[in-house]
Parts: C-alpha cells; sequence; structure tokens
C-alpha cells in the first residue's frame, strides 16, 4: 500500500467528541489528508502548552474526516479532551509506516491491549470480515468494540476485573495456532508475551509499537526502539514492526 | 532581503535548521520546502557508526523538552555515500555537524568531511551532553576545547564553526580560546544538562540520569551567553536557543548573531523556521530596514551596546 504524502494542517475542524468511557474519548475532525491502517497524526490543539503534539493513531478515516481513539493520560489529552465541536487541531500526517495489510492472510487474529485498540476499526475494515477475530483485553469497561462487530469481525474480550468477557489478560485467551497471521497492539509486555507465542507457534506476528516522540517525522530519532537490525525509529520506520525483529527486553 | 554572509559562504537568509532536529533533511522536506531556509546542519556524524542511548530518549519539560539521543548516526562515510547526495538536492546550503569521541576521531571525521564537494561549513560539535566519552567533555574547559579546535583547524580546508556548550565553565573564555584556536565562527548554545526524575519509580527519567534541555525555556539564557559571546569575539556568532519566532530570531540579532539556529520549535510546528523568514522580511520592510545603501537586511547594524 502507498501511504499518502504527510502534510501540516492547521484549524482543522473538531465534528464530533465522544466520550466512551471515564478516560477513553474519540474525536473526530475534518480532514482531507487520509491514510492507512496503523499510521498516525501528531496532533496539536492547545497554545503553548504543553509544547510538543502528540502522536494518536488513525481510528478511522474517510476522504473528508480522520477519527482518532484516545485515552487521557496527561495534560496534552486532557487538553484534546477538553475540545467541543467546532473547535480546532493542528495535524502533522499521516505518518509512519502502517500495518502490512498485503501480508495479512488466512485468518487473521489482532490481539490489543487497552488503547491498543485504537488503531483497529480501521484495520479490520480493509479485510474480509470473516476471517477476523479481535482479541480485546481491558482493564475494566470496554471501549470501541460495538463498531467491530458492525464490521462482522469476531471479537473476544477480556477484562482484568471480570465485569465482562473473561476474567484476566487477553493474552490468555489467545491461541495462535488457531491463525494464519497475527497482529497486535498494546502495552510493551503485552505485545512481548503476543510475539513470544506468535514465535513458538511459528506464526507471522506485526506488532504497532507507541512511544514518546517529539518530531513525528523520523528527524530527531528520539523515538528509537531496539531491533534485531539495530535501532529502529518507532514513528518512520514503525510504528508497525516484524514482532520477530523487535528486541523486546532491550 | 535577507543574504547572510556567513564566513564567506552565501546563505538565502539567516535562519537555519539545528544539528540533530532536521535528520538529513529528507524528513521535512515532504511537509515543506526546505530551499526556503538559510541552511540545514546535519545530525552530528561521528567518524564511525552510533547506536545512541538505550531507554527513554526525550521528555517533555514546562516550555521545553529534555533529549538523550547519544549522537545515533551512521558514521561519516554512510553519510558521504547515501546522505549528502540526496542533500545537495534539496537547495540549500549544508553543514556539516561533526562530533567525535576522542582527539582522533575528531580529526579523521573532520579530515574526511572537508574533502566532500558539497559541504559549505563544517560545524564541530564540542558540546553534546549525552555521550560519555567526549562531545561535551571537549566543551567545558577552555584548554581542552582549544587543543580539538587547533587540531582539526589543520585538517579542515572549509569554514570551521564550533559549536559551544553552555555549560562551560565560562561561555565568553570558552568562545575567545576557540578563536584564537583557528574558529571562522562559533554557534551557541546547545542543550542545558537537566535532570528529571519519575516519582513513581523513584529514578531518573533516562538511562544517562541527565539529557540536554531546549526549546523556549532556554531562551533568555542562551540570549545572554549570545550578547556576552558576541561582544567578546571579533568572528561571527550564530545564535541557538529556543528560538521559535521571528521575534525570537531579531532578539539574537540584536544580541550580535550573524544568523540563528532552530530545533525544538520544528517539532511544535514544522513550518517555524519559514515563518520566521517571513517575519524577519516584514520586519525590515515595515521599520524600512532595506534602502538603496543596504540592500540586505543584514547588512544593517541590528546590534544593541
Amino acid at each position: 500500500m502507498t501511504n499518502p504524502t504527510p502534510a501540516y494542517v492547521e484549524g482543522a475542524t473538531v465534528l464530533l467528541q465522544e466520550r466512551l468511557t471515564d478516560d477513553v474519548y474519540r474525536l473526530t475532525v475534518a480532514a482531507t489528508t487520509g491514510g492507512g491502517p496503523g499510521q498516525f497524526y501528531m496532533v496539536h490543539a492547545w497554545d503553548r502548552e504543553p509544547l510538543l503534539a502528540r502522536p494518536i493513531s488513525i481510528h478511522s478515516v474517510d476522504e473528508d474526516t480522520v477519527s482518532f481513539l484516545y485515552q487521557v493520560r496527561g495534560r496534552g489529552t486532557e487538553l484534546l479532551a477538553r475540545l467541543d465541536e467546532g473547535g480546532e487541531v493542528t495535524l502533522t500526517g499521516p505518518l509512519g509506516h502502517g500495518f502490512y495489510t498485503e501480508e495479512l492472510h488466512g485468518r487473521v487474529a489482532i490481539v490489543t491491549g487497552g488503547i491498543g485498540i485504537a488503531p483497529v476499526f480501521c484495520l479490520a475494515s480493509t479485510l474480509p470480515p470473516g476471517d477476523v477475530t479481535v482479541i480485546a483485553g481491558f482493564k475494566s469497561t470496554p471501549y470501541a468494540v460495538a463498531e467491530l462487530l458492525t464490521l462482522g469481525v469476531d471479537v473476544q474480550v477480556a477484562t482484568e476485573d471480570g465485569c465482562e468477557g473473561t476474567r484476566g489478560f487477553c493474552t490468555a485467551i489467545f491461541d495462535p495456532t488457531a491463525f494464519d497471521t497475527v497482529v497486535t497492539c498494546g502495552p510493551i509486555p503485552m505485545m512481548a508475551r503476543v510475539a513470544q507465542l506468535c514465535a513458538e507457534a511459528v506464526v507471522p506476528c506485526q506488532a504497532s509499537l507507541e512511544a514518546h516522540m517529539a518530531c513525528g517525522v523520523g528527524a530527531c530519532l528520539g523515538c528509537s526502539f531496539p531491533t534485531v537490525s539495530g535501532n529502529k525509529r518507532v514513528c518512520a520506520d514503525g510504528p508497525v514492526f516484524d514482532a520477530a525483529e523487535v528486541i523486546w527486553h532491550a | 532581503m535577507l543574504e547572510t554572509n556567513l564566513c564567506g559562504v552565501t546563505l538565502k537568509n539567516p535562519v537555519i535548521a539545528a544539528s540533530g532536529t532536521f535528520g538529513f533533511g529528507a524528513e521535512y522536506s515532504q511537509l515543506f520546502d526546505v530551499s526556503g531556509l538559510g541552511a540545514i546542519c546535519t545530525k552530528g556524524l561521528t567518524l564511525h557508526p552510533r547506536e545512541g542511548n538505550p531507554g527513554l530518549r526525550v521528555w517533555e519539560t514546562p516550555a521545553g523538552m529534555m533529549n538523550s539521543i547519544g549522537l545515533q548516526n551512521p558514521g561519516i562515510s554512510v553519510f558521504l555515500e547515501r546522505e549528502l547526495p540526496r542533500m545537495r538536492t534539496l537547495g540549500t546550503a549544508i553543514i556539516a555537524n561533526v562530533g567525535g569521541g576522542d582527539l582522533e576521531e575528531y580529526v579523521e571525521g573532520v579530515r574526511l568531511v572537508s574533502g566532500a564537494e558539497g559541504v559549505d561549513i563544517i560545524e564541530l560539535n564540542i558540546s553534546c551532553p549525552n555521550v560519555h566519552e567526549g562531545g561535551m567533555a571537549f566543551g567545558i574547559k577552555c584548554d581542552v576545547a582549544a587543543s580539538v579546535v587547533t587540531a582539526v583547524r589543520r585538517v579542515c580546508g572549509k569554514p570551521l564553526m564550533v559549536k559551544l556548550s553552555p555549560n562551560a565553565e565560562d561561555i565568553t573564555a570558552m568562545a575567545v580560546a576557540c578563536e584564537q584556536a583557528g574558529a571562522d565562527a562559533v554557534s551557541l548554545v546547545n542543550t542545558f544538562k537537566a535532570l528529571a526524575i519519575d516519582i513513581h519509580t523513584r529514578k531518573p527519567v533516562f538511562d544517562n540520569v541527565t539529557a540536554g534541555l531546549s526549546g523556549p525555556c532556554i531562551k533568555p539564557i542562551a540570549l545572554r551567553m549570545v550578547w556576552e559571546v558576541a561582544r567578546a569575539v571579533h568572528i561571527p556568532v550564530v545564535g541557538i536557543g529556543g528560538i521559535a519566532t521571528w521575534q525570537d530570531a531579531l532578539e539574537f540579532l540584536m544580541a550580535g548573531a550573524t544568523a540563528i539556529q532552530v530545533g525544538t520549535a520544528t517539532f511544535v510546528k514544522p513550518t517555524a523556521m519559514l515563518d520566521i523568514v517571513d517575519g524577519l522580511e516584514r520586519y525590515c520592510t515595515v521599520e524600512h530596514l532595506v534602502t538603496g545603501d543596504s540592500p540586505s537586511c543584514c547588512n544593517i547594524q541590528w546590534r544593541i551596546p
């Protein structure tokens, strides 16, 4: 898939701000810049503080809009959550190398932890629905699951507090031998476990990494992550990597 | 209108992308026309490739950010073979930033880069706070810095600009020592050595413990240092430190800088440097600074006493 050229866009209008749980929101903005599954935007929606834009993955995208699913974690995302319809954001994107969708064949498992579910809707929309199983783990109340069901994909949920689905981690209900290819997105320890299970079962796995970023475009080397072929930039070489290439316990 | 002479090299304008914030120019050229810049400083280069530092590498602070990249770079030969030819198509002057772990690496590195066609100026990095051996170690004491500059000068056939650390014992004495050792210009300041602690893990945020602070928060101190140095040396001074707007840039020019570099601000707004060029041009026009006698506003005596 060829990725569109990134652009810097000031004053993209907020079309919709939805609160999905206590601290998870979905922001939809008017933007024609597009992007593919697993790509992200640097998002900025404040004056001087905080300083840097925040990298947020594409939740869904069409010709006229981009939406972001995000969790409030600090000052930046807190300010994003305060935006109302008609507000404005500044975007740089789409950025990074997204999922290698051409390599996702047969029965596909998408294993996520927490807000790692953010890019899944965009990804699942591009895959044949009958072949996709999303195995999603949450601390407590799940989110962003209903819209996956509308795509016709199978969704299995695990929650740490047992409020819904199976109690425990999603990795406990994930059996790689039932799949031909696997995608994972979530906290590093969880993805490391998924990568290990896939390696043992000899099933290819793509992992979408997250990192603190400054530039987001590959210039500052602030988000590098160790791989078997040296340090790679999460923002420009990734965020999606072959899980077998990533050195998880550096 | 903003044409600037820096050590005999003509720049379109005095606005330069700072080393380590702009890669080799390719990444940002997707987002804006980088030929509108005065020059681009390359990512810090060393003779041998470096993987850089492990662990977290960037951390936001109020009005700034800290970094601990650790001079990750592909090495000078890869730069010359692969990156420099691409950079030469970008339509702006090229400043190669060269660092080193010891004196020999500096000298060998500069010798190699000095022979390369297409590099306009060499910026000698004696100020990186993020590598253990070398880097900033050469930028703290005047006599150590002078010995590096003297040795490098002998093999350097291009204009030599020395990038100074604000962590130097005495920045003015340091600049004078570099001038006497043969520097054609000085650029200042690199990042300030700083610390952040994660109160949850009760450990320093960075594996290296300390890291380099940049951004708007350092601007007033950087400006003071540029002003002091510009009054003490007779070579051009390039101002660096938290410049985000054309007003910031003007302050540095008025403090005695011949040109300025922009780093962190580009992360916040990729087109920040083009905005600075536009703002400087507008200022020159509105203030009627460009006349028949002085067709370039960089010939104007900006300088405050």
